[in-house]
């Protein structure tokens, strides 16, 4: 009897203890919606959205821009302003929306946008707009009258729209002494509180001048771990979850979405062997693409031949994809080393752990694939910083020969944003100094139009055929675990914005 | 224990957090600069270099670290780089979180050893010995974070009883309770179960036994009091390592514990939070082998005389 009552005890205490998970893991309220990140965000500022971490928390939901980019051209389209053209060589004119209020209660006017501009601007704040999108150009902004805006540059800026659709607008209120934690902007969402550590909760604002979302709660949290991020969608915790392992996202609630981004080695073609252009094209002839594609990379990336994919403005799709050919990549580096070249040097392979799922693994792969081709390569895996020092100027002049795993995005959907930095002299990302690529890109980059697209093919067919300094992998996609419950399609975007005003129950 | 002990203890202490505080200085410092963490990959030369200034880092490293001794000195920790705000404000939100998951595994881990070790001592060379042996290995021996995937595996995935992750009411603790409880358990098993039978065969149970004292009260209360002595100790190494925080399991059940904090401060070379946690995390070791200075006296009284 008395081992009854423990038994009994025990039960009442278990059902106890598991009460509470059972209300966990109930449907989710229609009005609700939780979504899992890799990492918390390093900052809620409006002029902070030039990384993903932030930008997916702010963009589009909490604040808003001028104008957005199409993700299914790149072309530019409305936001808060209405139209825009352009005056002279160095000034635009936008058109506001008269109906929109800042989650504060100030009203969004032409001075709210000139303040918010230099704000982002402001060296002192070094706000990441500021420093990667805007980088280059002054912009001095001007207000006609409460809805009509000047924009003007210090030198041409042919394609100032799509750079706005960057430029977040946070309230006038908006200290300028430091960044802010709880920004006030003029989009669909308000935040309702970010508890350090754990999560960042928004809101649906009453007064929103766009269609009013379905979503009225969203809750943004981060997981570090892939398997963790999808099992919670499994179990109801989360609706969404972002960036899943190949090998964990294997079911039907699993999207797989290009995500802008282009897989790629760069080559240190400054030093030898690697200086020598036979060698560089050994390097790519000895890499079995289509091996790698639906086993370490997953099956829907495209073999790339350049940095940026299809969607961005300048892509040429007329590069030929380097082909599997290690019997002609051997007969390259024999008669690089007839002609004296050490080709018997040993080369590192910098990768950076975590660049993309199995980043570690598919330069193990690409390893063994050089050394079946005759190249002494070593691998090194780095973490981010010690990657960063080798993908940023100034090199150490004593340096090994070295190719470098990296990943380049472009969701600004223009060559412009990927060109100069990685492949002008002056880029501070560059292993390449070229007199003629460096004309071509800075033509490229002043032109508009056709003339613009012509310059930018043209760049790119140099950097794959003729200077061949890069080795190009894939043109990358992103897995997204989508509850059955939520409608919800991942876009191009989707690595940048959490588009929560497109997301409903079914 | 007197207070002088206290305070001479106290003052070793100190010296020694002044060592430590100084190598993680430079130790950290070594990992790199953060300066290409924060800023796009796009920024310019000039900007950097305008971050670099702004924090400091263009100085020569015996210049950085006076400032930094001095601010030490007045308990100023610094700013976080990375969640822009005081780093000891941040550290002392995650530490109460950490300190109470670690005391719960290891409290449970001590009892739960005590009991199963005692068990295996009794019936030493037994088929319960030898099951209990196998599972504290096991469990000693298992890596946190596979143990961690496989409980969210089977817990919250298959069996859907718990939560896979996160951070709130007594369901959240479990999985991340269980994950570290499995080592100290493990360790703590084998020892009590080794220093009961060597206290079940002295000379004083002999002699308790022949006065007619019951098993029971010799096994739990003579042979164990004495057998303890190994456990205490032990369990305070780890409850020093449990200061730090359980790391990887913090990590993966997104638990915001100061393990999760340092993992994170060193990863994104936030310098401030790595030195303000190391320091919290110090202070926090030196009170636990107070604790159990007192309580290892308080369990055997000739350490008093000492």
């Amino acid at each position: 009897m008395k081992k009854m009552k423990g038994i009994g005890a025990l039960s009442i205490g278990l059902a106890f203890l598991l009460a509470p998970g059972s209300a966990i893991h109930a449907d989710a309220a229609s009005d609700k919606l939780t979504v899992v990140v890799t990492d918390e965000p390093k900052s809620l500022d409006p002029c902070d959205t030039d990384l993903s971490g932030n930008s997916r928390i702010l963009h589009n939901n909490i604040t808003e821009a001028l104008v957005n980019l199409s993700p299914a051209d790149g072309s530019v389209v409305p936001s808060l302003a209405t139209g825009w053209r352009q005056l002279d060589q160095l000034t635009w004119e936008f058109k506001l929306r008269d109906d929109v209020t800042f989650h504060d209660g100030k009203a969004f006017d032409a001075s709210a946008v000139v303040a918010a501009l230099k704000r982002a601007q402001d060296p002192a704040l070094a706000c990441e707009v500021g420093l990667a999108t805007l980088k280059g150009v002054k912009f001095n902004a001007e207000a006609v009258n409460p809805t009509t805006l000047l924009i003007k540059t210090d030198i041409v800026e042919p394609i100032l729209p799509n750079k706005m659709s960057a430029v977040d607008i946070g309230s006038p209120a908006t200290p300028n002494d430091g960044k802010s934690r709880s920004p006030a902007g003029t989009g669909p969402y308000k935040l309702a509180a970010w508890t350090p550590g754990q999560s960042v909760d928004l809101v649906a604002y009453d007064g929103y001048w766009g269609d009013k979302p379905a979503i009225k709660n969203a809750t943004i949290i981060w997981r570090a771990e892939s398997a963790v991020r999808a099992a919670m969608v499994a179990t109801g915790e989360a609706q969404i979850a972002y960036e899943i392992a190949p090998q964990d996202g294997t079911t039907e609630q699993d999207h797989a979405f290009p995500n802008a981004e282009t897989s790629l080695l760069r080559i240190d073609a400054e030093i030898p062997p690697l200086n020598d252009k036979r060698v560089r094209e050994a390097l790519n002839l000895a890499i079995d693409r289509d091996g790698l594609v639906g086993t370490i990379f997953h099956q829907d990336a495209q073999k790339a031949m350049q940095a940026v994919p299809p969607s961005v403005f300048g892509f040429n799709p007329d590069i030929p994809i380097w082909t599997y050919d290690p019997e002609k990549a051997k007969s390259l580096l024999a008669a690089a080393k007839a002609d004296g070249v050490p080709v018997d040097k040993e080369i590192v392979i910098y990768g950076r752990i975590g660049i993309y799922p199995n980043s570690s693994e598919s330069l193990e792969a690409i390893q063994a694939m050089l050394a079946d081709t005759g190249f002494n390569a070593r691998l090194e895996m780095l973490e981010t910083s010690p990657w960063l020092k080798k993908l940023l100027k100034p090199w150490d002049k004593e340096r090994q020969p070295s190719i470098l795993q990296t990943q380049i995005d472009n969701t600004e959907g223009d060559a412009v944003f990927t060109l100069p930095n990685r492949f002008t002299t002056d880029g501070n990302q560059s292993t390449i100094a070229d007199t003629r690529l460096d004309t071509l890109i800075a033509g490229a980059s002043k032109a508009t139009g056709d003339e613009r697209k012509k310059l930018f093919e043209e760049a790119f067919s140099y950097i794959a055929v003729d200077a061949v300094n890069i080795v190009p992998l894939f043109h990358m996609v992103t897995i997204a675990r989508v509850a059955e419950t939520v409608t919800y399609t991942p876009d191009v975007q989707a690595g940048n914005e959490i588009k929560l005003k497109s997301i409903s129950y079914r | 224990m007197s207070f002088t002990y206290f305070l001479k203890r106290a003052a070793f202490a100190a010296l020694a957090l002044a060592a430590l505080m100084t190598s993680a200085f430079f130790l950290v410092r070594l990992t790199g600069d953060p300066v290409n963490l924060y800023l796009p990959v796009d920024a310019s030369d000039a900007a950097r270099e305008a971050m670099r200034v702004r924090l400091g880092l263009d100085r020569s490293l015996p210049w950085q670290f006076l400032d930094w001794a001095g601010d030490m000195l007045s308990l100023d920790f610094g700013t976080s780089l990375w969640h822009n705000r005081p780093a000891m404000d941040v550290v002392l939100e995650a530490l109460p979180n950490t300190l109470a998951l670690g005391a719960i595994a290891l409290t449970l881990a001590f009892i739960a050893a005590v009991v199963i070790g005692s068990i295996a001592a009794v019936n030493a060379g037994g088929w319960i010995d030898r099951a209990v042996n196998v599972l504290s290995q096991a469990a000693a021996s298992v890596p946190d974070f596979w143990l961690g995937l496989m409980g969210v595996l089977l817990f919250a995935v298959t069996l859907r009883i718990l939560p896979t992750s996160g951070f709130g009411g007594p369901i959240y603790w479990i999985l991340p309770v269980a994950c570290l409880f499995a080592r100290p358990f493990g360790t703590l098993v084998q020892i009590v179960r080794g220093s009961m039978i060597e206290a079940l065969n002295a000379t004083f149970v002999r002699t308790a036994r022949a006065k007619g004292a019951r098993g029971g009260r010799v096994t739990f209360v003579h042979a164990l009091r004495n057998a303890l002595l190994p456990a205490v100790t032990v369990t305070g190494d780890l409850a020093a390592q449990f200061a730090g925080g359980g790391g990887v399991v913090e990590v993966v059940f997104g638990f915001p514990g100061i393990g999760k904090l340092l993992i994170d401060g060193i990863l994104k070379r936030d310098f401030a939070i790595v030195q303000a946690s190391i320091f919290a995390v110090a202070v926090v070791i030196f009170c636990i082998n107070i604790l159990v200075d007192m309580l290892y006296a308080s369990i055997d009284p000739r350490v008093r005389v000492e």
